[in-house]
């Protein structure tokens, strides 16, 4: 009996210590954590969609509270004044959730680009939607009506990856809905 | 001191984790594309590996004998855990390249082989010096594979170009196929090393594979030895 005792002490003892520490760690941590996925993961995604800008439009990030959910919008500022905004959608794809970073103009009319930032998809086949040929159409495409041509759009899917293409055409147009609840706060929030 | 510097100084050579011990190869072989990889890995490795043979050590007399292996496992879970956050705040590019394969250090049986074989029979010095020694020797492993494997596979060397413009990048090397063979010529490499060893000194040639005790070092009891 004491022998059990003990045993379940020791061992709730080195769990709760366990628990304690990590709960610090992750505390002391969480913010540089969050810079840093920002940096690393749509920071890049950023850079493809956006050519002219001087701002950090991680830094200069905001979030927007919609009945969805927030979303993190990146700004583009040249000179201080906005020239574009990106945020993150995800679209299904064959091996999991596509993320797309889709970038607009100011005022929503048409598409600045979009970037790849997660993704699982078929080397080789679904995972060459983050090559520039197939990301550069959506580059100045205007916001209405996006699919992929074999449904009436102008998009071409890439070959034998259907479903990562159509993924990718399904978050920008989740994006573009998410733009439209966002249009009229924007102007306000970085001033221009 | 004399004991000191051999607990340390085994790890290094005598029992080397991957290649003499064989040991902890899933991450041997996975996470060594380049050498850099190689080295973050290890150091990761090491950090968790001194402070859980220090933590099991001091606790060696307070954890009951039948509950000691998942006491060892959690306190090796949350040192890997700690190391994951840190690496994500302060080396974001190397948590993307390392993946999975750093929670997957909890697992690694150098960390619980150590804390069972060594840290739970031995004052709190020398486990940390168990731990500073075999990590060490596992970092050295770790980058020397992933040296070679870059080397040849990218011709590269810690991201600097080595080879010249003729060289043709020798893919096969940084794809998983490549680590085995990589792995084999190393350790048929130190194989006819020792031998070489043994036979100045006089001694028999080991033939064949050898996995009597004396080889392991894992355990204090070395029936051969």
């Amino acid at each position: 009996m004491r022998e059990m005792l003990k045993m379940i002490l020791v061992l709730s003892m080195i769990c709760g210590l366990s628990g304690l520490t990590l709960a610090t760690v992750r505390q002391a941590t969480s913010e540089r954590i969050e810079e840093q996925i920002m940096t690393f993961v749509q920071g890049p995604s950023l850079e493809q969609i956006f050519s002219d800008y001087d701002n950090n439009p991680v830094k200069d990030r905001k979030t927007f509270v919609l009945p969805n959910g927030p979303v993190t919008v990146f700004p583009a500022m040249k000179n201080g004044k906005l020239s574009g905004v990106a945020f993150e959608t995800f679209g299904k794809g064959y091996g999991g959730n596509i993320g797309v970073m889709v970038g607009f103009s100011t005022d929503g009319s048409r598409l600045e680009g979009i970037g790849i930032t997660t993704l699982k998809e078929t080397p080789g086949l679904g995972a060459r939607i983050v090559e520039p040929e197939f990301r550069d159409q959506f580059k100045n495409l205007p916001t209405i009506n996006i699919a992929l041509k074999k449904e009436g759009g102008q998009i071409s899917a890439i070959s034998g990856a259907t479903i990562s293409s159509t993924g990718t055409v399904a978050a920008v147009n989740d994006a573009v809905k998410i733009f439209q609840q966002i249009k009229d706060q924007i102007p306000s929030e970085w001033g221009s | 001191m004399n004991r000191l510097w051999k607990e340390f100084s085994k790890g290094l050579w005598n029992d080397l984790p991957p290649f003499k011990l064989v040991l902890g190869l899933c991450p041997v072989l996975a996470v060594t594309k380049t050498a850099y990889n190689g080295l973050g890995m290890g150091m990761a490795v090491i950090f968790v590996l001194a402070l859980s043979n220090l933590l099991v050590s001091l606790l060696r007399k307070l954890i009951p004998a039948k509950v000691r292996i998942a006491c060892f496992i959690v306190v090796a879970a949350s040192l890997v855990v700690c190391v994951e956050l840190l690496m994500q705040a302060y080396a974001y590019p190397l948590y993307q390249q390392l993946g999975i394969f750093v929670p997957l250090i909890v697992v690694n049986c150098i960390i619980l082989g150590r804390a069972e074989a060594f840290a739970s029979k031995n004052p709190a010095y020398l486990a940390v010096a168990d731990g500073i020694g075999m990590g060490m020797g596992f970092t050295i492993s770790l980058t020397l594979l992933g040296s070679i494997r870059e080397i040849f596979g990218y011709g590269t060397w810690f991201g600097l170009e080595i080879m010249g413009d003729w060289f043709e990048p020798f893919t096969f090397m940084v794809e998983a196929p490549g680590a085995f063979v990589c792995l084999g010529l190393i350790l048929a490499g130190m194989n006819t090393l020792t031998n070489w060893q043994r036979k100045n000194k006089g001694l028999e040639a080991i033939q064949g594979p050898v996995h009597d005790c004396k080889t392991c070092g894992m355990c204090t009891s070395k029936p051969g030895a």
